[in-house]
């Protein structure tokens, strides 16, 4: 073994280097150690967006990074490979897959996406689908998902039906209800639906989706391919792959599993399908399977795909682990959105048992949120003039469609916080007291 | 720029010692008795090679690194740099992504766009990697045959040695959507351009047969396996003459290795790796694309929110990742800058020493080089002893990784099946690099391994599977 070899100097390899020696499980100094590099005065409340990567990860994601550096060719034919699989081993078992060959490690979901929706265009490009063969997706997708649809699908000559569900919602059976009868209309004039793109956990607003009886749905109604995205699904929820049913699965691991920007797994159940499915950077690997294909896919840092058993190991110092984790993120949020609401006189966007670890809280419709722009210039005020980072969703209603009310008008925007373990409650303070201000200061959002 | 500012200041302590002067700054008294520095000695203009040195001082020191072509190097004051903007996007990510990412990404374009001789900056997109760029191009070739544009049978022309992952991106994007492909044969060992303008030539004519068309030629600008340098602007000059609609330049192993002028040479696309030879930290590369009405319709594989906003906007965003490679370009400009001649420099001084080292070694062998020097860049390819008993791909494998374990080397080899009627000829090639952090030891060192194979009778017959 390389590494073994004294010509080559001193062992490098990161497991060979000897372990931190920790009390039994982490205490709160420990974890604002960890998260030290993050800005210290900003409220971060948005770990929905981008995630976050604890100390002793991103050390580890350095000493991977070096060891390339120091011998990338030693690196490529001896280490890379079985680096990835290590990590890819132990998605398998978080997500209860049946077989490691199932589990491939992408850059985020939005090359998931990529890869799953070229396959779709190619069956259009080559006869297998028919025009205007039809696609379902949420209405509320994530924008690079509705483009990637457009890109392939629609290009290719397929058709979509976005199927709206309501929010804010109260239950999960005025989702299920919405979407059968989306449904129902895309298989009017004889369509064939031949994709359903389902989120797990939905980005704006967010939503806890019932992914299981929704995927039971599909398949009642002879959908070929359901593929869920759940970009905030691991470290967040509980995820059986198996139980879902779904034929792709993706979640990136850079949101709520402590990676290092950034890696994502895309589980294909084994079928016809999943053999037809291509990395779309192609390199020599082509043809040797999805999971092969996207371990190299051309000279680039690899290092957060082969960080994932530091991570397991960072989790692991939480009693309870990474299911203690999501318990209390989910707690804690919930208890936060609460908090706010009640101070504000608004409304949560959905109940507790529909939230994980983030929650829409209804902003005072004395803020008059209006718009797209409006939502933007409250979150960017909210940055520079009160350290607070949150994303701002403005709900445009249906028509005819009243929305939710409170003292003074209709309210169209709300908040999406989030809890990560680094979070404190004086971070939803900093952003209570941030919305009262203005609101007693008299500001609405044009005037920001 | 730290490793320099530290030599200045100590030559300016020694200076003042040895005046006799204090160099205490604050004591007002020794400011007025400093004596003038008249016989100070000269400020190191460029990098010195200790600083050079301390750069790669990363690198495993027990391997004789001849191999700079496959993952390339990046020098440390740039991972330095590229440390700290990771840090920043850690700290903040929301502010580094609304205020910092897209200015920054169009900073490093703009230093290509000169670099490269390109018009405009929106010819320049930044990607992972020359991959990633074939994946681009070839994507949009197959479209044009799902679109109707392409006739099935239509072909696509690409030298018989591109690269392993361009040819298998050909085959899942041009072959799967109906179009025929056309490789050019190229001799090796080659002697002239001749050889390989010939060749080309006809190919396009076995192209153009049964009324195809050539939709799109590939072009290698310096070939991976074996390493040779292609007569570029002639063969996309050809191209224009015999109707080839569009002409693909793949120069993974351009900028830093050989001349790099979009005007001069004249495709209507270019890619090249900036990790192998520009110094940049894996990975990064950039595609330039001409513009015309195609290059409205070159789309990255990955589609994000920037969908339809042109290429290069659509690369800068392909989802969360971590693009601190992309931005460390000016980072990597200072650096190269401290090189007598900059980049210019560089490259000259690369190619002296690889072809003096090739020489040094083919005359201690026996043997030769696979082309003659003008037709390599900082590469070149070097006939390994006959009794080597190379006689396969998975030879050139094996006998790889022997010499990266048993005598610290790494270089990679290239197997060149012999030709009907060659009598003991050279089957295997070494293919030596030399960039910047290399000493002729290292090239010893190979030498010399090489020497106490032969002379232990050495063959790769011997070596397990």
């Amino acid at each position: 073994m390389e590494h073994e070899d004294p010509r080559n100097g001193e062992s490098t390899h990161p497991c060979s280097k000897k372990p931190k020696i920790y009390s039994k499980f982490i205490s709160e100094p420990e974890i604002r150690d960890e998260f030290s590099h993050h800005q210290p005065r900003v409220a971060r409340i948005n770990n929905g967006s981008f995630g976050s990567c604890p100390g002793s990860v991103l050390e580890a994601q350095r000493q991977w990074q070096l060891q390339f550096l120091r011998q990338p060719d030693a690196f490529y034919f001896n280490t890379l490979r079985n680096g990835i699989t290590a990590s890819r081993k132990i998605i398998k078992d978080l997500i209860n897959a049946d077989h490691v060959d199932e589990v491939s490690l992408v850059d985020n979901v939005t090359t998931a996406a990529a890869i799953v929706l070229q396959q779709i265009g190619h069956s259009f490009a080559e006869g297998k689908f028919q025009k205007n063969d039809t696609v379902l997706m949420l209405y509320c997708a994530f924008q690079a998902v509705k483009k990637s649809i457009q890109a392939y699908v629609t290009r290719a000559g397929g058709s979509v039906i976005e199927v709206r569900l309501p929010f804010p919602v109260n239950s999960e059976e005025e989702i299920i209800s919405e979407f059968k009868k989306s449904i129902e209309k895309g298989k009017s004039n004889g369509r064939k639906i031949r994709l359903a793109i389902i989120d797990h956990i939905t980005s704006m607003p967010s939503v806890v989706i019932p992914v299981k009886e929704l995927v039971g749905i599909c398949r009642a109604e002879g959908i070929e391919q359901v593929f869920v995205d759940a970009a905030h699904a691991i470290g967040s929820v509980k995820i059986d792959v198996k139980e879902v049913g779904a034929d792709f699965y993706v979640s990136n691991l850079h949101k709520w599993f402590f990676c290092p920007p950034s890696v994502a797994f895309l589980y294909c159940k084994k079928s016809n399908v999943s053999s037809d499915v291509h990395h779309p950077v192609v390199s020599h690997e082509y043809g040797n399977g999805l999971p092969i294909e996207s371990a190299w896919i051309g000279t680039r840092d690899y290092s957060s795909q082969l960080v994932v058993p530091a991570v397991l190991e960072f989790v692991n110092r939480f009693e309870g682990g990474i299911d203690w984790i999501m318990k209390r993120n989910h707690d804690e949020v919930v208890k936060m959105g609460k908090m706010l609401a009640e101070s504000w006189g608004t409304n949560p966007g959905s109940p507790p048992k529909m939230c994980a670890a983030m929650m829409m809280v209804g902003l005072p419709s004395r803020l008059c949120l209006n718009s797209e722009e409006d939502a933007v210039r409250l979150r960017s005020h909210l940055r520079d003039c009160y350290e607070v980072e949150v994303p701002i969703f403005y709900q445009v209603l249906k028509d005819g469609e009243e929305g939710v009310r409170d003292k003074d008008g209709f309210i169209a925007g709300y908040a999406r916080i989030s809890h990560q373990v680094y979070n404190t409650l004086e971070d939803y303070e900093k952003f209570r007291d941030a919305i009262n201000r203005l609101v007693e200061d008299g500001k609405t959002c044009k005037m920001l | 720029m730290a490793s320099s500012l530290r030599t200045h200041t100590q030559t300016n302590s020694n200076t003042s010692a040895m005046n006799g002067t204090s160099a205490s700054a604050s004591d007002p008294k020794s400011q007025l008795s400093k004596k003038p520095r008249l016989h100070a000695p000269p400020q190191p203009l460029f990098i010195t090679p200790s600083d050079v040195l301390f750069e790669f001082s990363h690198h495993l020191p027990s391997i004789a690194r001849i191999n700079n072509g496959s993952f390339g190097c990046c020098p440390s004051s740039v991972l330095s740099a590229q440390q700290q903007l990771q840090l920043q996007w850690l700290q903040q990510p929301d502010h580094f992504y609304f205020n910092q990412l897209q200015t920054r990404i169009l900073q490093s374009r703009n230093i290509i766009k000169d670099m490269i001789n390109a018009d405009h900056v929106d010819e320049v997109s930044i990607v992972d990697n020359a991959t990633t760029s074939a994946a681009i191009v070839l994507q949009q070739i197959a479209w044009g045959f799902a679109e109707g544009r392409f006739r099935p049978g239509d072909a696509a022309v690409m030298l018989h040695y591109a690269y392993g992952a361009v040819k298998k991106s050909v085959e899942a994007y041009v072959t799967r959507a109906g179009g025929y492909v056309i490789e050019v044969p190229l001799p090796f060992p080659v002697n002239s351009v001749d050889e390989i303008v010939q060749e080309f030539r006809e190919a396009l004519e076995r192209g153009k047969q049964n009324g195809r068309r050539v939709r799109l030629a590939v072009i290698d600008h310096v070939t991976s396996m074996p390493s040779v340098v292609i007569p570029v602007k002639e063969l996309v000059r050809i191209c224009r003459e015999e109707g080839v609609d569009r002409v693909f330049v793949d120069a993974a192993h351009g900028i830093g290795c050989v001349d790099v002028d979009m005007k001069q040479i004249g495709a209507d696309f270019y890619t090249s790796n900036l990790h192998k030879w520009f110094f940049c930290p894996p990975s990064v590369a950039f595609l330039y694309c001409r513009r015309s009405t195609e290059s409205s319709d070159l789309h990255h594989p990955v589609v994000s929110h920037e969908y339809g906003n042109g290429l290069a906007i659509e690369s800068a965003w392909i989802g969360t990742r971590d693009y601190s490679a992309q931005l460390v370009v000016p980072k990597v400009l200072e650096f190269i800058n401290r090189f007598e001649g900059g980049i210019d420099g560089i490259k000259k001084r690369n190619h002296e020493a690889v072809v003096d080292m090739g020489e040094m070694l083919v005359k201690a062998w026996g043997t030769h080089l696979g082309c003659p020097p003008e037709m390599c860049s900082s590469m070149v390819m070097v006939g390994l002893p006959a009794c080597l008993g190379i006689s396969s791909d998975q030879d050139t494998l094996k006998l790889r990784t022997y010499l990266r374990d048993k005598f610290g080397v790494e270089v990679p080899i290239y197997y060149r099946a012999p030709k009907d009627g060659e009598v003991g000829p050279v089957t295997g090639y070494a293919r030596i690099s030399y960039q910047v952090y290399n000493k002729v030891d290292d090239y010893y060192k190979f030498r010399d391994a090489i020497i106490q194979l032969v002379h232990n009778a050495f063959t790769c017959a011997s070596l397990p599977t």
